[in-house]
């Protein structure tokens, strides 16, 4: 579709490429995913202490079609699994994935018959935040860390990353 | 007629900025249909049932008398504007009455489906 | 008070009751299958028991035992506030009369019982898993059930059946009398709309469930389903010692883990008979105090928020923020503080807590005013919430109700009060009682919980004892330094508690306190181990979820929104 951008090697794309991703990077709407205890330290984030909208991320949209980045804030069940999975593939790309907190990015200390140990079982990850719960602080540095990753990817970068979900 | 060219650029320039925008989306952005990116979405589940019923009247009638309220504030806005500048030259009581007139058979008709229940929900 | 109503069963139910015991002050009896339902009608109706709460219904596992399960019925009366246990044993395969004709909390109860034991509830009306999901195999609280096995969920469950969705009004028993219908709609019949709240929604403060029909924007039938958060808080307490559960604790109702952790350390404590110094007490209260208000701040925060008030969310972060302050220095954590132990504390107060907390207080205040300012006379706000979500008393004390939301139906019940604890009858505070049980009094409860909150905090911080903070008792204290380097009983002492564990004795407890929610119940089985045996967690929200249903009906969609919010559903503590 569009203009060609296999081999992003010329001026015009490569401007274009970073002028894209700094759109990208600097409005990542993020869709929370809240279960647990993290989505009160994601709260904790957004509210006026810690403002997350300093970093583009303010405009929090609850439905994955208009959100950009899905903050898995909590403990993901093996009743969550389908749910989450929906979710994530309703989602338009570009699309990020954040795990926040340890149980969504190993189980944690919940190493049961009810916790999926790891959302990365499930969907394709991009940053892990450890913390029980992180700190907003531990959030936020992740991500500045999401934002100076997309910034250097390539405009097709979303089909390397998430080519599982081809599969239906 | 010179009037009339500023409102001919905002809109211009409003209309090629949206297609501006919907045109970069579509050549910038990555576009990856699956048949489960495609469902509806309802909290994570599949929809049961179709969405093709007869709705709720009420529905109808709130969406009724908001566009005709609507409207009436689209009316209001352009007089309430330039009134002043009537005032000034003298026809401000014509332009009040003119104006009252209006909204007079707005308020009968809001009066009306006050009584007949049209504001209530059930 | 404990001992009578043990002699009143034994008098009445002689030839029915297998065993009794008044074991820690707590009366227990264990009586045949066939007289069950009738000692439990007497335990409510009897004017001398009037049990009318039912607090939980626990399954226990002994595989050993030809009888394997034992289902506990535990039951509170509010005046004369007695306290008692009622258990049968059932084979496997086997079932128990249902207890949903007595007390409406039983249904979800014992539903949970039969999810995670398998045994079942004749007369039961809706018999399926609760926590599990329905494509679970097997019931994961058994003993032989291992830990670790998980079971993928491929498919959410479907909720309503196709008959009720197609069969539209006269399968759900609505018909044009009952309320949504006017009239003149009539003719002009809309069809209902099947409309799933999902466990990913804004609205549902955390992991739960609603399918809903809906006719316009009233909600004609719906059903609810909790369990997106079991987190198996009791199969990992049966796998940890008795402090390691501490952090588990934590996340349980996790905006008020403070108040958590105080009520498990008083529970086992209760097992252990070990009574802590007067300045870990009086800790405790001003800690216990701190995280019920950082619960009604996000409570309360959440309801506007789902109001449509966003305003007065960041007022009460702003709040939330100043305590957190505190909290992190106190702990070292924000959120999930782990800072009790059993026998006292994790470290002492701070130098300069006082002043801190002091300072964190005069900021709720001013956020409190803030918020009551903007909401109290607000008449939008009162046309959202006076007269909606009303939950009668009666009906309240059926559906297992407890804490602010049994408070604001007109129920005087605070276990504060009733059965005090670390010292609060020497603590001077009230207990606000609102009148009508809609949402308006559930939040304005609420606000006045947390002046009194404050009240207790200041009278707290003014009368703090010196002394240590850890009880001296060798059961689960360490020995000091000198005496492990230079005793041999006391190395020996610090090497049992390290490698094994505080060793509770075996035996059976029942430990409460009043968590920000209601009556967080600890009934705890021991078999004289450095693990629980059985670690029940009595939630107070898991009740007030069960009415919601039954809340909902004929409600319109914003108004159970209005509604959920006031209940305080934390999915921590509802699914453990």
């Amino acid at each position: 579709m569009g203009v060609a951008l296999d081999h992003p090697s010329n001026f015009m794309t490569t401007k274009l490429r970073q002028a894209v991703n700094w759109g990208r990077k600097y409005s990542l709407w993020p869709m929370p995913f809240g279960t647990a205890c993290c989505a009160i330290e994601f709260m904790g984030s957004v509210s006026s202490m810690t403002d997350l909208s300093r970093f583009g991320a303010e405009a929090v949209r609850f439905s994955p079609r208009q959100s950009d980045l899905l903050l898995v804030a909590g403990t993901i069940s093996y009743k969550q699994a389908p749910i989450l999975k929906r979710v994530y593939e309703q989602m338009a790309e570009p699309k990020w994935v954040v795990a926040m907190g340890v149980c969504a990015s190993s189980g944690g200390f919940y190493n049961n018959y009810g916790t999926v140990q790891g959302i990365d079982t499930i969907i394709p990850c991009d940053i892990y935040v450890a913390g029980c719960p992180p700190t907003p602080e531990n959030l936020l540095s992740a991500l500045v860390q999401l934002q100076n990753r997309v910034q250097h990817e390539g405009l097709d970068a979303v089909k390397e990353r998430h080519s599982d979900s081809q599969t239906a | 007629m010179n009037v009339y060219v500023p409102i001919l650029l905002v809109l211009s320039i409003g209309v090629v900025f949206s297609l501006l925008f919907l045109f970069l989306s579509r050549a910038l952005g990555p576009r990856h249909d699956t048949p489960e990116k495609l469902t509806t979405y309802e909290c994570g589940v599949p929809t049961r049932g179709s969405t093709n019923l007869r709705f709720y009247v009420r529905f109808y009638v709130v969406a009724l008398l908001f566009l005709l309220f609507d409207i009436e504030a689209a009316f209001l806005i352009p007089w309430a504007v330039s009134f002043r500048h009537f005032v000034q030259e003298g026809m401000g009581v014509q332009l009040f009455i003119a104006m009252s007139v209006f909204f007079g058979m707005l308020v009968v008709g809001l009066l009306y489906e006050w009584r007949k229940g049209a504001l209530e929900w059930e | 008070m404990t001992a009578r109503p043990l002699e009143i069963l034994r008098e009445r139910f002689a030839a029915d009751l297998i065993e009794s015991s008044d074991y820690l002050g707590d009366a227990s009896v264990t009586v045949r299958r066939e007289s069950l339902i009738d000692v439990l009608r007497f335990c409510r109706d009897d004017s001398r028991l009037r049990c009318v709460l039912l607090l939980d219904v626990a399954g226990v596992d002994w595989p050993g035992r030809k009888e394997r399960f034992d289902v506990v019925y535990l039951l509170r009366g509010l005046d004369p506030g007695c306290r008692l246990r009622v258990k049968v044993r059932v084979a496997e395969g086997g079932s128990v009369p249902t207890a949903c004709g007595l007390w409406k909390s039983a249904e979800w109860h014992e539903r949970e019982a039969y999810d995670l034991f398998g045994m079942k509830f004749d007369g039961h009306p809706d018999l399926r898993r609760l926590l599990t999901h329905h494509q679970f195999e097997g019931h994961a609280l058994r003993k032989d059930y291992p830990i670790e096995k998980g079971q993928m969920c491929y498919v959410p469950e479907l909720l309503l059946t196709d008959e009720e969705l197609s069969g539209g009004a006269a399968r759900v028993g609505y018909g044009p009398d009952t309320v949504g219908l006017s009239d003149a709609d009539e003719e002009i019949q809309s069809d209902f709309l099947p409309v799933n709240i999902g466990p990913s929604h804004p609205a549902t403060h955390g992991a739960l469930r609603v399918e809903a029909l809906l006719d316009g924007e009233t909600i004609v039938h719906s059903r609810t389903e909790i369990g997106y958060l079991h987190r198996c808080f009791e199969k990992e307490a049966e796998d940890h010692t008795w402090q390691q559960i501490i952090p588990y604790t934590d996340r349980l109702n996790y905006v008020s883990s403070l108040t958590n952790n105080v009520g498990y350390a008083l529970a086992v404590e209760k097992m252990l008979g070990v009574t802590v110094p007067e300045r870990a007490q009086v800790i405790r209260v001003i800690v216990g105090e701190m995280g019920r208000i950082m619960d009604h701040l996000v409570c309360i925060g959440a309801n506007l928020v789902d109001i449509g008030a966003l305003t007065n969310f960041w007022y009460f972060f702003n709040a939330r923020e100043w305590m957190y302050k505190v909290v992190e220095r106190l702990c070292g954590e924000r959120l999930t503080t782990s800072y009790t132990r059993v026998g006292g504390l994790y470290r002492d107060l701070y130098e300069g807590f006082e002043d801190d907390l002091t300072l964190a207080l005069t900021k709720v205040e001013e956020g409190l005013a803030d918020v009551t300012g903007l909401v109290q006379r607000n008449r939008i706000f009162m046309d959202r919430c006076v007269g909606v979500g009303v939950m009668s008393a009666a009906d309240a004390l059926s559906w297992g109700w407890t804490g602010p939301c049994l408070r604001a139906s007109g129920v005087d019940f605070d276990l504060r009060k009733v059965a005090p604890y670390s010292g609060y009858e020497t603590y001077d505070f009230d207990i606000p009682v609102g009148e009508n049980g809609d949402a308006y009094d559930r939040i304005l409860v609420r606000i006045e919980e947390m002046y009194q909150s404050m009240r207790i905090i200041r009278q707290g911080l003014e009368r703090m004892p010196d002394g240590p903070i850890q009880s001296t008792d060798r059961r689960v204290a360490m020995p000091p330094k000198d005496e492990v380097y230079n005793s041999i009983e006391g190395m020996m002492n610090h090497f049992k508690l390290v490698f094994d564990g505080i060793q509770v004795p075996a035996g059976e407890a029942y430990g409460f306190t009043e968590g920000a929610n209601g009556e967080l119940g600890f009934y705890m089985v021991s078999d004289g181990g450095g693990h629980p045996y059985r670690m029940k967690v009595r939630p107070p929200c898991f009740p007030i979820f069960a009415s919601f249903n039954s809340m909902m009906k004929g409600q319109m969609v914003a108004d159970a929104v209005a509604t959920l919010g006031g209940l305080n559903i934390i999915a921590g503590e509802l699914d453990r």
